[in-house]
C-alpha cells in the first residue's frame, strides 16, 4: 500500500489527481476508468477542502492511500475537517439533470460525478478521522 | 498539468481557449474570465478545449453561472476529448450545449 500526505488546500487537488492516476495505471485500469477514479477522488478532495475545512473554519491536511487487491483497488481518502458523508447529500435528480443549464442547482454534481466515477463510495468517521473509500473492482482481463 | 487560457471577443463571438486541466483550484480564474467576456453581451460563447484534459464539476458550475447571466447565451464546445463529453452527458449538460469540430461556429452549427 501507498500513502501520501497533502495539505488540504486547493493546490493540493492536482497532485492528488496524478497520485490516484499513478495508483490506477499500475493496477492495470483502462484511461477511462483511470479518469473517472480521478474525477471521483478529485470531487471529494474539493469538497473536503471547501467544506471540511475552509467553510468551517478548520485547517489540516488530506491523506491518500492506495490499495491493489485481487479484485479491486481501494482508493482512502482521510482528513480531519468537518463531518460530510457524501451518500447522504443530495444529488441533482432526472427531472434536475433535464433542466435548463440557467435553471439548474449549482450543488450536487461534484457528488454526482463521485459516486458514479467509482463502483462503490464508503464514508465512516473512524479514530483517524473522516475516511472516504473509493471502491474500484479491476478486470481480470485489464491484469 | 496547470490550466491556461487565452480569450477574445469577435463581434457577437467570445472565444475561450482552455489547455490543461480544469478543477475547483483553477475555476475561478476561469469564472472571472467568462463574468468579463460576457460583460460585453455576446451571444455566442465559444470553449475552444481540445486540449482540456479534465474538467470537474466547478467547471460546469462556470456554465451555469454564465447561463444565468445571460440566459440566451449559445455555449459551444470546440473539439472536446471524449472524457469531457462523458461528463457533460452524465451531468445532463450534454443537451444545453453545442459540440462542435469548429471554432467557425457560424458554418459549423449557426
Amino acid at each position: 500500500m501507498q500513502e501520501r500526505t497533502f495539505p488540504g488546500t486547493l493546490d493540493a487537488l492536482e497532485p492528488i489527481r496524478k497520485f490516484v492516476s499513478e495508483a490506477a495505471e499500475a493496477a492495470g485500469m483502462d484511461r477511462s476508468a483511470i479518469y473517472n477514479l480521478c474525477l471521483a477522488v478529485d470531487e471529494i478532495a474539493t469538497n473536503v477542502v471547501l467544506h471540511g475545512y475552509e467553510e468551517a473554519g478548520l485547517s489540516g491536511e488530506m491523506s491518500v492511500s492506495a490499495a491493489v487487491g485481487p479484485e479491486n483497488l481501494v482508493i482512502r481518502l482521510l482528513d480531519h475537517g468537518k463531518p460530510y458523508d457524501p451518500n447522504y447529500h443530495d444529488t441533482p435528480s432526472g427531472d434536475d439533470l433535464s433542466r435548463p443549464l440557467e435553471e439548474r442547482e449549482i450543488g450536487g454534481l461534484g457528488i454526482l460525478l463521485a459516486l458514479d466515477g467509482v463502483d462503490d463510495l464508503q464514508y465512516e468517521v473512524t479514530d483517524r478521522g473522516n475516511e472516504h473509500r473509493f471502491f474500484v473492482q479491476l478486470k481480470k482481463s485489464s491484469r | 498539468m496547470a490550466l491556461e487560457m487565452s480569450s477574445s471577443v469577435q463581434g457577437v463571438k467570445a472565444l475561450l481557449t482552455l489547455s490543461g486541466e480544469l478543477d475547483g483550484s483553477s475555476a475561478p480564474a476561469v469564472r472571472e474570465t467568462v463574468d468579463r467576456l460576457l460583460s460585453s453581451s455576446p451571444s455566442h460563447l465559444v470553449l475552444s478545449v481540445e486540449k482540456l484534459s479534465f474538467m470537474a464539476s466547478a467547471g460546469l458550475r462556470i456554465l451555469i453561472f454564465a447561463k444565468q447571466k445571460q440566459p440566451s447565451l449559445k455555449i459551444y464546445f470546440v473539439k472536446p476529448q471524449e472524457t469531457v463529453v462523458e461528463t457533460l452527458k452524465k451531468t445532463g449538460f450534454y443537451q444545453g450545449v453545442y459540440i462542435t469540430d469548429s471554432e467557425n461556429i457560424d458554418e459549423a452549427a449557426g
